[in-house]
């Protein structure tokens, strides 16, 4: 072949003209710049253009998803360390100025605090609820206020005994809570939540920030994420024989910086800090072979991953903007993951899932994952599942950002509203592909 | 007579060969240790998601891109007419090559893998900056190839260096795009997007135009006869470098990304009918003369079966573009069936093609045994067809019974039959499937033993005395 190519060239002078196509062949030069122009084309209007021309690529599914990404993920400490790993302990990292707080009664939880403080306390048939920026907290009534509690305590009995429908429900006493509210003239504390769920409180009607909207962007958008009734965290260390443990208690010590939280050696974590680290287990455990994170515009995609009376709205791009990396997937071995946050909520489920997926669901091909889990050494748990560690969490976590966060909990599909009005489509009462973003 | 220095090419092909079964052995793990008997060989090292991206990055990295490159440094210097610019370089290129590759791909396991489909190589392992290393080594490939091609004697290109020229291009700015830019673009789906930029064009832009130049190279050399014509190879040539880089989005069909760019997607995959077709026909037509080669030859036969698998290919990813045929294929094993058959079916086909001639050619001796050769491909073809058929078939009825649960005129309805048929059920029914393309993938993987034994008998041995067989493949 050689030898035929080495004489071709004697065919440029041949009175026969040739054809276009193979003078060109003589020229490597406008290949390459044909191959570049092509190329770049292509790059320009499939990378390039797109996140110019549709801007659902890059701006958010609503502030609710900011706010839970922004403000807070990075405060929301987490850690399984306190009592043999099978309680969280989740706090808040509240700054002044920055987290909204709301002070709000209920039947048996009542409030004492000095007369500057009031106008931060909802009272329980208040309709708009108050928010401040200010960093205010609760604590178990300490010196004078201790003895103020007593005496409302001893009226709120009184007043319950005289009341009508104490007879009807015959309940002789009832278990009131007071709590002191207090200024602890501090810029940042840390306050204990109790509950490990994943709804936030929201609110986007009825309610007023006391210092105005401007102290911080978030508090202009429509509705706001809010802490409600924060109480102070304070930890105490209790020694069993060599071993030392600690946990929430209220008469033990506070933490007065993130410092001295993250040095204190209780394995606190921020809940952004475990959501990356869980997207970094997703990506090296190789999830994304046997599991789609999309929930497409597809009939069966969205009632496969909706609720009982309700389907799920597809994805959308801005479901992924506050991702490193993001696996939509090319393979569904396991089921899609895209709305786990909501159909699967429990912690539980994922350990027993995690620790041994053929017992968990029957039939199931995925691999254990004991290595998220702990040897438990004195086999305190209750369970024959492992004590979670780090990476449980992170991986947890990260899951249960999966589908809560493109609405407002309270637009949320799953309650019925729909946003992206799928049920419609479902049943034939809308185009379908009309209104797809 | 030019004196060819074969040292980059027999760097890069013997290791290569050796991957492949070390590839291929990973691969039938995976089909049985995942699959027919799932998580047997259980733990944090060893289970389906970290073993996985070792079987792909092996097969397409360490062994087809590895191999592909041992092949261009064989035949670029001969269609040039002059040696190898600089070999020094190429040889430099490869240590690093298999040094850096063979420590990113076995770094899976202990959790390096960087959540990228195809782009899994660990950005840093340690002070190993492997991204880095693996793109430098190619641009150094780059700069020997174009030097070398800047100093030929022949004044015409001849069809093999157009598409070996075109690959060289586009793997750098591809694989630049897929490795770096990737990070520097808003996260989400603009990601997405240049990911499954990067995924398609490595197949079509990288694989294809390296494996069609061996074709175009080999099929003439090995049945000794001039190609059909020129002219459609050059049709061929324009029309890929024309449509492939705008497919990339049609792995996201129905999925969270802009209709507009499905649509485009979708548009330019029906058009790779052209490209296809010159491919198929021309090289077709060029063994139309003397079709009793393709019983003489081995490696005729492989290179004309995977020139079929290259249509099948091509007629399933246009297919697999459009809306309503995606519905039911994608994210089934269908999707896995159509990536073997073109990553293994075609391309590996046309590269052990390749080296069959190669080898002997620069050792300068036959074959060891062309029965082994016979009893190779015969290995390749049914084992191929079995593994390829069975997940195509799964694929589609997993595909069938998903669909089947969006049925009814009411959302009660659609649910009731969700919990009628749950998610498991269709895995549990795919499992005689899977045990096909097991025993498939074991056929595939006991027919390159032998053609290990035989290509490195080949280099080591003397041929074997075998005049029976050989006169029997001469009288067909």
């Amino acid at each position: 072949m050689s030898e035929q190519l080495e004489k071709k060239p004697d065919s440029d002078t041949s009175p026969l003209k040739p054809h276009f196509t193979q003078r060109l062949e003589a020229s490597a030069i406008l290949t390459i710049i044909g191959i570049i122009v092509l190329f770049s084309t292509a790059i320009l209007a499939t990378l390039v253009a797109p996140h110019y021309v549709d801007n659902s690529w890059t701006s958010p599914s609503s502030p609710y998803q900011v706010q839970m990404y922004e403000i807070e993920d990075p405060n929301i400490y987490i850690s399984n360390a306190s009592s043999g790993g099978s309680n969280l302990q989740y706090l808040h990292h509240l700054k002044d100025g920055l987290n909204l707080l709301a002070f709000k009664e209920s039947d048996n939880l009542r409030f004492i605090y000095e007369p500057d403080l009031e106008k931060y306390i909802t009272l329980q048939d208040d309709p708009i609820l108050k928010l401040t920026s200010r960093l205010l907290l609760l604590r178990i009534p300490e010196y004078e206020m201790k003895d103020k509690a007593k005496d409302l305590e001893s009226d709120l009995q009184k007043r319950w005994k005289n009341a009508e429908h104490k007879k009807k429900e015959g309940i002789e006493k009832i278990f009131y809570q007071i709590l002191e509210l207090y200024d602890p003239a501090k810029k940042e504390a840390f306050s204990y939540n109790p509950s490990e769920g994943i709804l936030q409180n929201w609110i986007e009607e009825n309610f007023v920030i006391l210092e105005g909207k401007n102290r911080q962007s978030h508090h202009q958008d429509y509705g706001v994420v809010y802490v409600q009734n924060p109480q102070e965290y304070r930890v105490k260390s209790v020694k069993f024989g060599s071993e030392e443990k600690w946990g929430y208690n209220p008469q033990g010590e506070p933490f007065n910086t993130l410092d001295a939280l993250m040095s204190a050696g209780l394995n606190f974590h921020s809940r952004k800090e475990l959501i990356a680290y869980g997207e970094h287990i997703y990506a090296i455990e190789g999830c994304w072979y046997c599991h789609t994170d999309q929930t497409r515009t597809l009939i069966q995609d969205v009632v496969l991953n909706g609720s009982d009376s309700y389907p799920a709205p597809p994805s959308s791009p801005n479901e992924y903007i506050y991702q490193k990396i993001t696996f939509p997937g090319t393979r569904r071995i396991g089921p899609d993951i895209s709305r786990t946050g909501v159909k699967r909520p429990s912690r539980d489920w994922h350990m027993a899932h995690f620790w041994d997926p053929k017992t968990a669901s029957q039939g199931s091909i995925m691999p254990s994952f004991k290595h998220f889990f702990d040897f438990d050494p004195r086999g305190t748990s209750n369970t024959k599942i492992g004590i979670p560690n780090h990476r449980f969490e992170a991986i947890y976590q990260y899951l249960m950002t999966k589908g809560t966060r493109i609405t407002p909990p309270t637009q949320a599909w799953w309650i019925g509203k729909d946003p992206v009005r799928t049920k419609e489509i479902i049943e034939g009462q809308r185009a379908l592909g009309a209104g797809q973003s | 007579m030019v004196n060819y220095d074969d040292r980059p090419t027999k760097l890069f092909l013997y290791p290569a060969i050796i991957f492949m079964v070390i590839g291929m052995f990973v691969g039938v793990f995976i089909a049985f240790n995942g699959f027919i008997f799932p998580d047997y060989f259980a733990g944090e090292y060893i289970h389906f998601g970290r073993v996985r991206p070792v079987h792909v990055g092996t097969v397409t990295l360490l062994w087809l891109l590895s191999a592909n490159i041992g092949l261009m440094f064989y035949f670029i210097p001969r269609l040039c007419g002059v040696s190898l610019w600089r070999p020094e370089l190429a040889i430099a290129a490869g240590v690093i090559w298999w040094f850096i590759l063979i420590i990113g791909n076995g770094s899976y396991p202990w959790g390096t893998n960087s959540g990228w489909e195809y782009a899994e190589l660990p950005t840093w392992i340690s002070w190993l900056p492997v991204k880095f290393l693996f793109t430098t080594t190619w641009l150094m490939i780059v700069l020997v190839f174009f030097m070398t091609i800047a100093n030929r004697k022949f004044k015409k290109l001849y069809v093999s260096l157009w598409y070996s020229m075109g690959t060289l291009i586009w793997t750098s700015i591809t694989v630049f795009v897929g490795y770096f830019v990737i990070n520097w673009v808003p996260e989400g789906i603009s990601r997405v997007n240049m990911n499954w930029f990067y995924v398609h064009n490595l197949v079509g832009l990288i694989y294809t135009p390296m494996g069609l130049a061996q074709a175009y190279y080999f099929l003439p050399k090995l049945a000794n006869t001039p190609i059909y014509s020129h002219r459609l190879s050059m049709i061929g040539f324009w029309s890929i470098a024309f449509i492939y880089a705008w497919i990339g989005t049609h792995h996201m069909i129905h999925g969270p990304i802009s209709q507009w760019l499905q649509t485009t997607s979708i548009v330019f995959s029906i058009w790779l009918f052209i490209p296809v077709w010159t491919v198929v026909y021309n090289l077709f037509q060029t063994l139309a003369k003397d079709w009793a080669k393709y019983l003489e030859s081995a490696p005729i036969r492989f290179l004309m079966t995977g020139v079929l698998f290259y249509l099948i290919t091509c007629i399933q990813g246009p297919l697999m573009a459009l809306r309503n045929v995606n519905e039911i294929t994608s994210k089934t094993d269908w999707v896995i069936g159509h990536a073997h058959i073109s990553l293994y079916g075609t391309f590996t086909f046309f590269a052990i093609a390749g080296i069959y001639q190669v080898i002997p050619s620069i050792c300068k001796t036959p074959l060891w045994s062309n029965n082994l050769a016979d009893w190779h491909f015969a290995l390749n073809l049914w084992g191929s067809l079995l593994f390829l058929f069975s997940l195509w078939v799964g694929g589609f009825l997993q595909g069938l019974m998903w669909a089947n649960w969006a049925n009814g005129s009411s959302y009660a309805e659609f649910h009731q039959n969700l919990t009628r048929v749950p998610f498991l059920q269709t895995i549990a029914d795919t499992r005689d499937w899977w045990i096909l393309r097991g025993i498939g993938g074991v056929m595939i993987l006991f027919g390159n033993l032998i053609f290990v034994v035989n290509i490195f008998n080949t280099i080591l041995l003397k041929p074997v005395d075998q005049p029976e067989s050989s006169n029997q493949t001469r009288m067909v």
